[in-house]
């Protein structure tokens, strides 16, 4: 919200300086985020005399001036308003300078003639409507004082952040009330004394209120024999300097009234009111209605309206309604000044998404005292603007009055819970000083009453910010707290992947050689269409941003491709991803909905290794990607797992499913070709993910045990068999493993010799044997060694070369 | 005058010399030594061979012929053992020659982590270093979690300070990582001290918002916690994470689920403080204040404890939330919040340290 400055000094008499102030009001909660110059676009104005005027020779509508800038020559300027002349005072542009409407003023020639400047319109300043000539100043300040000076515009606007719990700060009086407080200042409340005529404003109008809980004060005042017109300067500056656009002078007055007090206000045209009554309540049914923007709403039993005796004439605390609306032929106004219901205004104004500045106060709590001061200071305003009588009393319903509410308040507990020194005067003086009665009590317990315009303060500890407010937070001393803890979870294994576990894997990956990205969560439906994901587990957006982000990824693949698709565009290919991030599955059965997962997810794309010597440019293939997740396994101390060919999967192809006995871990293939030209691969893009949860308690559950080995040298043979192309090399280990040969140590594959692809292969393998006591003799090695080669025969489609 | 067959064997064995001689002249490399080493030195060389001819030679002819063999064999081997060593050496020098140690190194792919995992769990180390426990929980919550539970009622006006991302209308995207808050508090019982790091959505998109990032969370619950013990850990936390000399504003704020609230600023990292860069021009990060802000917290707000059957007449507690992109902003000077997500690898490249904890 906008603070002018020099209407804030209206209510308190601040005299320090700006800077002093901007951080004081910032150290109480009220931040200032910005401070700014009001009218900066009129700073390089300046006040001109008229010192002559003759007619321009080559046009009958233009006038050549001359005009007095304080310079030592006067200037030359063309104009082409009617009613220039000469000893007035003007505003005027000098060459250079930059109109409101970003058109800029130079020396230029008029039709042969010199003008060195512009003389202004009070629209071409943005300070009013009139076009029909130049602005023509009251004030004869001297030639060359700056515009803004003469015009008394030069004010410092702060925009102060007002968070929602102090809707009693979102007026000028609400933040003198806080600067009076905290500088022990006294605060001078608006001008409201007026001279009223009879009859009593219940002789015009009836008030009623069906429901005290939406509305608990109605009051309205009757203003007759107004003439509306344009107000005057100060009221429209002040707006301007406010950042609202003036009307005409009631509706000025009634926004004035409101930033200054906090009240919205709202002017009917009484003559337009059936009745004349007005009833505030809900509408029986859904019905159309018709605010004074033209726009016609569709309102809903929720809603709350103001009636007159036949149909709804306003949305309460939003807007008026067109026909009601108060205009330039206005005689007789109905001023009302009300509070509503927050949550019931709240609800509307976001339906409609029809926020005004009046909802916005009304949703944050209006005061119901200031409420009163608010409708005499505007009809005292409205009274001296358009010369109204104003009618006596008011016409009210005050179904649920505010009533103080009574807080314990220990100042020992507050002392205790800021760690400050606030003694107990400190404490009443501040709590006094922002409008609360105090009543100290027995035993150190006070009863505090809360001020009518402070809706944020129900508790003790509410009262307790109020004091370290106004002592002050940056007083808060530092302390360490010792961090105690309770005995509660101990070796307790988390379900999810917890972040020790996560931190593990994450260095172990940046150890792997491979780069952690982070993607977003959301993608589009289409990206998960494209990988043939199923439609009927997925999470989607109620109300997505784009609909790039609707759904929530049920894997991770769909984000790291787009790293990849990203990457690759940029001209990096080379891609050895990873990522650890959950996934999202629908799953009803949860309070959420959501099933999470974490995962792990590798993407391997490009050169295998550094593209620079001595390193070959070889590319990345399922080998790399599978040494990968099994130096993750063994990293983790698991294992054996077992590689399943998978033919289903919905964009893997090939694919293997990663297994350890009857837990599933995840995946690993290659993007299928026609997933993967929409991500603009240019190699196989080989990918992977893994249950980080599942592994966290695989890994938790392995006991680690020192294993003693032999110490007697081992002896090596090699096997070479002859297989067909589809004999997995599975089959080959678990049936040596059958073997069950006692001195077999340990066996690995040598090489695989295959010439072309679909030709047989020759496997060498290597047989360690060793015997865990003693040194084995060579006979005893070849005679294991051809027991085992002549099961491998037996059991297994191969032969020996 | 020796025997014709003395003269024969002596002859053979200068021949056998003078072969020798020749070969080891020519001798580049190890192997062929090797072969020169086979066919005369070794067991069934050459000169193993002629000297098996001495038993046949008279008898009277043996003494002078095995004394001019043993001198022969010693001048071969010692003649073998010399040219080896020069063949060593004229080896050691040529690699010596060869060796550059500026050639690139064969150095593996180098890995690196997202820079808010660096300073996510920077931050964590520094509390769990402090006793703290890391807990992480749902990315989707409940209402309950997300707002009610927090103080945050429907239809208030402090769920504007929250642009929400709904599944439904009770489920949403959660806002903060504030839920584990409550979450922790239902599943243990105080004294209890935790951080929650994790990603937050919002339903906002520009410059300097993401609808996506990354929060931390830290709270502590104990009897007699106050405002100082609160002002002390974040300044600790502060000048741990920045630097030693930063200086650390705590002023009034709002927050539904504190109870006082304070918003903390910071020193501009930038600028120093100063609001002004080096050249002089107006420091765009903390727009000529010379403070930026970088957390919000304060004391938990009874409300919450009731939520969770805390008692908050005999236990208080503070809690705080800070933007880890903010902090890795300020940290690494990285001046645009999108390039978090791009995954853009000069980018990531930049990026191959360990976090410094
Ligand atoms: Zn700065």
């Amino acid at each position: 919200m906008y603070l002018s400055l020099n209407w804030l000094l209206e209510f308190t008499p601040y005299s320090g300086s700006v800077d002093e102030l901007s951080h004081a009001l910032t150290m109480l909660g009220l931040e200032v985020e910005e401070e700014l110059e009001a009218f900066q676009s009129l700073r390089d104005f300046r006040v001109g005399r008229v010192l002559a005027c003759r007619r321009h020779p080559n046009a009958d509508n233009l006038t050549l001036c001359q005009v007095d800038l304080g310079g030592e020559q006067p200037a030359d300027i063309v104009c082409g308003a009617p009613n220039v002349a000469a000893g007035l005072s003007v505003p005027v542009a000098p060459p250079g300078t930059e109109l409101p409407s970003g058109t800029r003023v130079k020396k230029t020639k008029i039709r042969g003639q010199p003008s060195e400047g512009m003389i202004l319109s009070e629209k071409e300043l943005g300070l009013g409507e009139d076009e029909s000539g130049i602005m023509i100043l009251e004030d004869q300040a001297s030639p060359g004082t700056p515009l803004r000076e003469a015009l008394g515009l030069a004010d410092r606007i702060f925009d102060i952040g007002i968070t929602p719990n102090r809707g009693d700060c979102l007026s000028i009086l609400g933040i003198a009330r806080e600067v009076a407080a905290c500088y022990g200042l006294p605060l001078t409340m608006p001008r409201t004394e007026l001279q009223e005529i009879p009859p009593v404003c219940t002789e015009r109008v009836d008030v009623s209120v069906d429901d005290g809980g939406l509305c608990p004060l109605y009051q309205a005042k009757v203003a007759e024999g107004v003439s509306i017109g344009t107000s005057p300067a100060w009221l429209r500056y002040r707006l301007l300097a406010m950042g609202q656009r003036p009307i005409n002078s009631v509706v000025d007055v009634t926004n004035y009234v409101m930033l200054e007090t906090g009240q919205p206000l709202h002017a009917f045209d009484l003559d337009r009111l059936a009745g004349p009554a007005i009833r505030v309540a809900r509408p029986q049914s859904e019905r159309e209605f018709t605010t004074l923007d033209g726009h016609t709403r569709q309102l809903s039993p929720d809603d709350l309206l103001i009636w007159d005796a036949e149909r709804p004439i306003a949305l309460a605390g939003i807007m008026g309604g067109l026909d009601t609306e108060v205009g330039p032929g206005s005689s007789r106004l109905l001023l009302e000044s009300a509070v509503f219901d927050p949550t019931t205004i709240r609800k509307t104004a976001r339906r409609l998404g029809l926020s005004s500045e009046s909802s916005y106060r009304f949703e944050r709590g209006v005061d119901q005292i200031g409420s009163g001061l608010a409708l005499y200071r505007a009809a005292h305003l409205i009274r001296r603007l358009t010369g109204a009588e104003v009618l006596q009393g008011v016409a009210r319903s005050a179904p649920a009055p505010w009533q103080p509410r009574r807080i314990a308040f220990r100042p020992e507990r507050a002392r205790g819970l800021l760690a400050l020194e606030a003694t107990d005067e400190f404490c009443r003086a501040t709590l006094q000083g922002l409008g609360c009665g105090v009543e100290p009590g027995e035993n150190g317990d006070w009863t505090v009453t809360t001020p009518s315009h402070r809706h944020d303060l129900f508790r003790e500890v509410d009262l307790i910010e109020e004091v370290a407010r106004v002592y002050g937070f940056e007083n808060t001393p530092e302390e360490l707290p010792r961090v105690a803890k309770s005995l509660h979870g101990e070796g307790k294994i988390p379900e999810k992947a917890d972040d020790a576990f996560q931190k593990t894997v994450r260095h172990w990956a940046k150890g792997m050689g491979l780069q952690e990205v982070m993607n977003y969560s959301f993608v589009s439906s289409a990206d998960l269409d494209a990988l043939n994901l199923p439609r009927d587990s997925r999470l989607e957006l109620a109300n997505p941003l784009t609909s790039e982000q609707d759904t929530l990824r049920p894997v991770l693949a769909p984000g790291l491709l787009l790293s990849l698709r990203l990457n690759v565009d940029r001209n990096s290919e080379d891609l050895h991803l990873f990522e650890v991030a959950r996934a999202f599955q629908l799953d009803r059965s949860l309070e959420t909905t959501s099933r999470e997962t974490t995962l792990l997810g590798i993407a391997l794309h490009g050169s295998r290794n550094p593209r620079n010597w001595p390193w070959s440019g070889e590319t990345a293939d399922f080998l790399d990607l599978k040494g990968i997740v099994q130096n993750l396994l063994s990293t983790l101390h698991l294992g054996p797992e077992d590689w399943v060919e998978q033919t289903e999967h919905p964009y893997l192809d090939p694919c293997a499913a990663i297994r350890i006995g009857q837990e599933h871990l995840g995946y690993a293939g290659e993007l299928s070709a026609e997933a993967a030209r929409g991500y603009d691969a240019r190699h196989h893009v080989w990918l992977a993910e893994l249950d980080l949860d599942r592994l966290q308690t695989l890994a938790r559950s392995v006991d680690a045990t020192y294993a003693p080995w032999s110490r007697y040298p081992p002896v090596f043979r090699d096997m070479t068999l002859v297989a067909g192309p589809d004999l997995a090399f599975e089959k080959i280990r678990r049936q040596i493993e059958a073997a069950r040969s006692p001195l077999l140590n340990d066996f690995m594959l040598l090489d695989i010799y295959q010439p072309r692809k679909g030709d047989n292969r020759n496997i060498t393998l290597r047989m360690v044997y060793r015997h865990p006591e003693k040194t084995l003799l060579a006979e005893e090695v070849d005679s294991e060694h051809g027991e085992l080669g002549s099961h491998l025969l037996r059991t297994l489609p191969v032969r020996f070369p | 005058m020796a025997s014709s067959a003395l003269q024969a064997f002596l002859d053979k064995l200068q021949q056998l010399e003078s072969a020798f001689e020749a070969a080891v002249e020519e001798v580049e490399d190890p192997e062929e030594l090797e072969s020169i080493r086979v066919t005369y030195l070794s067991r069934r060389g050459s000169l193993v061979q002629c000297l098996s001819q001495l038993k046949d030679l008279p008898d009277e002819d043996r003494p002078e012929a095995g004394k001019t063999a043993n001198r022969i064999k010693q001048r071969l081997q010692d003649r073998f053992a010399r040219i080896q060593e020069e063949l060593q050496q004229k080896r050691d020098r040529a690699r010596r020659q060869d060796f550059d140690p500026t050639l690139p190194g064969r150095s593996p792919r180098t890995g690196t982590l997202h820079p808010v995992t660096l300073v996510s769990d920077e931050i964590c180390s520094i509390f769990r270093s402090l006793g703290y426990e890391v807990v992480l929980g749902p990315e989707v919550e409940t209402d309950f979690y997300n707002f009610e539970a927090l103080n945050i009622p429907q239809d208030h006006p402090a769920r504007d300070m929250q642009d929400t991302l709904y599944l439904s209308d009770s489920i949403v995207l959660r806002t903060h990582t504030s839920p584990l808050q409550i979450r922790t508090m239902q599943e243990q019982s105080p004294p209890l001290a935790a951080v929650a790091p994790g990603k937050v959505y919002r339903r906002d998109a520009d410059l300097t918002h993401s609808p996506m990032f990354n929060q931390i969370e830290g709270f502590l619950v104990d009897r007699r916690v106050s405002m100082a013990d609160l002002r002390g850990t974040l300044a600790h936390f502060l000048r741990r994470i920045f630097s030693r000399d930063i200086q650390v504003r705590f002023r009034p704020s709002f927050f539904p689920f504190t109870e006082p609230s304070a918003e903390v600023d910071i020193s501009c990292v930038i600028c120093s403080g100063k609001g002004f860069s080096q050249d002089g021009s107006p420091c765009r990060v903390c727009k000529q204040t010379g403070f930026v802000e970088i957390l919000g917290c304060g004391m938990i707000d009874p409300e919450v404890f009731k939520a969770v059957d805390y008692d908050p007449e005999e236990y208080s507690g503070f809690a705080f939330g800070l933007g880890v992109e903010r902090v890795a902003m300020l940290k690494h000077g990285i001046d645009d919040l999108r390039l978090f997500f791009d995954n853009d690898l000069p980018f990531l490249d930049q990026f191959r340290f360990y976090p410094a904890t």
